[in-house]
């Protein structure tokens, strides 16, 4: 009750941390769910086509990866493999874009991408994704020495794709001088997976095979992109405690006269560190729920900015809400009792006198 | 009721109380005089229990204070205390200034103390909507509603003219009449009309 009367009687004080806690849970969010975002939409890419993947041994990057494209027939040839089909990924200049996701595929995949508009791409034709279409109203476009006529638009959930160009995976090997990048199978059983991860490795020593699974939590990439999340998600983190402790201790120092009247009545250090707990408390809460309804809200929009092509989408997870929640109690905390545990050990009357300078 | 055994204060370096020893007695009004930087007001706190001593002892109702463990109650069921500037607090209502310095089995007083000062119509609003001489007299309220056994007030009318200054006196006086002990600390020499015993200071020590 007090605590609930201190705030509103203090607007523009609440005002502040309100604003300081709000921007600190909001940076760690989005920073934390755009990494989350573009893992999980590359992820989703790999694991939904595949069980495994076959990669240029030694290469950390499938960008650089360059696998004999071959290989696919002796893999079709082996015991419970389903399907396999090979990819090039790569990114150029496209027209007056300065980047975008090429994928250069083999026919029997084509139909991963859905058309909304055209057909299927033969050679010297592209199928743009419906985020890229939008900036293309010519019939062709240039990649790298190349024009491609455009033969068709497609949609896909994964926004790297709508935001791309899919090609035959022939004339993709010709922009980016390669036989394909990877290798996706299907295998006939969850249960010969690993088998048929064995007897691919044993055709080439020149191959790494994993299952997407493992690829996924190995692939270095990820490894950076979450390593960097985390660095600065724990500095966004450092600055908004270090904002928040700051904001209190000024806070704990203008309402030290009041304080100081507190303990000369007769409460306790507890009553006083209480109080300034469940103020920063309340305000933490209602801050980390305002900073998640505008988290939403923006990741939402990413997808639809046309400037970002789709590229940068957010994944908010449970476990990331609930981290950020706990942190930001943490932060509520850490910022409230540490001053408040300092001025309640002072002598009240020279609290008051501090409090009157 | 309280016992002043070889107190002494200092402020860093500075000392500015030396050795001082007295006692007060129940239902006393003791007046504290003095010229500014007497040292008037830092016995004040030293004897409501609100600054520690450098040296020496306090008792209160031979219990010696260093010893209280519940000091925060202590204060709160024992003392009640007049500032100069009233400080009350500013985004609670005169009720619930009140209601924050009251014992739960106290708060059944407040309406009965408001009226009897007169300012029972003020409850619901806030400190700074009310005159000087009435936030004074909110301040005196607030050390009332206890029932204190003793009443320290540290210049509690340096900011009221002389009208307000002889009601809050008047308020005083009767608190007196009802048994409680008052220690006033001031400049003002009108309060030797009302109190019944009187030590002034000089540099930290009793003339």
């Amino acid at each position: 009750m007090i605590s609930l009367k201190a705030l509103s009687k203090n607007p523009f004080k609440s005002l502040l941390i309100f604003s300081s806690i709000t921007i600190a849970v909001m940076a760690i969010f989005l920073i934390s769910s755009v990494s989350q975002g573009v893992i999980g939409m590359y992820s989703k890419m790999i694991k939904t086509d595949g069980d495994i993947i076959i990669t240029q041994k030694g290469i950390s990057d499938t960008f650089f990866s360059n696998v004999d494209i071959a290989l696919i027939q002796k893999i079709d040839a082996l015991q419970d493999v389903a399907s396999s089909y090979a990819m090039i990924v790569g990114a150029s200049p496209i027209g007056h874009i300065p980047i975008a996701g090429i994928y250069g595929t083999t026919q029997n995949h084509m139909s991963h991408y859905k058309l909304i508009k055209g057909k299927y791409p033969k050679a010297g034709e592209v199928i743009l994704g419906a985020n890229l279409a939008k900036q293309f109203a010519t019939i062709g476009v240039n990649i790298g020495n190349k024009r491609f006529r455009i033969s068709g638009v497609f949609s896909s959930d994964i926004g790297f794709e709508e935001g791309g160009v899919v090609m035959n995976i022939e004339d993709a090997g010709e922009l980016f001088n390669r036989s394909t990048s990877f290798i996706l199978v299907t295998s006939a059983s969850p249960n010969a997976t690993e088998y048929i991860v064995k007897k691919i490795a044993e055709l080439s020593d020149e191959v790494e095979v994993k299952t997407t699974q493992n690829f996924v939590k190995e692939y270095n990439q990820f490894k950076i992109i979450e390593n960097s999340s985390l660095v600065i998600s724990t500095l966004a983190f450092a600055m908004g405690l270090m904002g928040i402790a700051s904001v209190m201790s000024m806070i704990v120092n203008s309402r030290k006269e009041e304080f100081g009247i507190m303990r000369a009545l007769g409460k306790s250090r507890l009553f006083i560190i209480k109080n300034l707990f469940f103020e920063t408390l309340i305000m933490s809460i209602s801050a980390y729920l305002f900073a998640l309804i505008l988290s939403l809200g923006i990741l939402a929009m990413l997808p639809h900015i046309e400037m970002l092509q789709g590229y940068v989408n957010g994944t908010l997870s449970l476990s990331t809400a609930l981290y950020v929640f706990a942190s930001t109690i943490f932060m509520a905390l850490f910022g409230s009792l540490i001053p408040a545990w300092i001025a309640s050990k002072t002598d009240p009357i020279l609290l008051i006198n501090q409090g009157c300078a | 009721m309280i016992k002043v055994s070889n107190i002494s204060h200092f402020y860093g370096a500075e000392q500015v109380l030396f050795d001082l020893s007295f006692e007060i007695k129940s239902g006393e009004f003791l007046f504290l005089s003095g010229e500014s930087g007497s040292g008037k007001s830092t016995l004040l706190s030293i004897l409501s229990t609100l600054l520690k001593p450098s040296n020496g002892e306090l008792l209160i109702d031979g219990e010696s204070v260093e010893k209280i463990k519940n000091i925060d109650y202590f204060r709160q069921s024992k003392i009640g205390f007049v500032f100069q500037f009233h400080y009350l607090i500013n985004y609670l209502n005169i009720y619930e200034n009140i209601a924050l310095a009251a014992l739960e089995d106290k708060k059944q007083n407040i309406d009965k103390i408001l009226g009897e000062l007169g300012i029972l119509e003020l409850a619901a609003r806030y400190p700074n909507e009310i005159s000087g001489g009435q936030r004074q007299r909110v301040a005196l309220a607030r050390a009332l509603v206890n029932e204190p056994k003793i009443i320290f007030a540290d210049e509690p009318t340096g900011s009221l003219d002389s009208k307000n200054s002889q009601i809050v006196y008047g308020l005083l006086a009767e608190a007196v009449k009802n048994g409680t002990t008052v220690v006033v600390a001031s400049h003002d020499m009108q309060i030797e009309n009302y109190a019944t015993h009187t030590i002034r200071l000089k540099d930290g020590q009793i003339l």
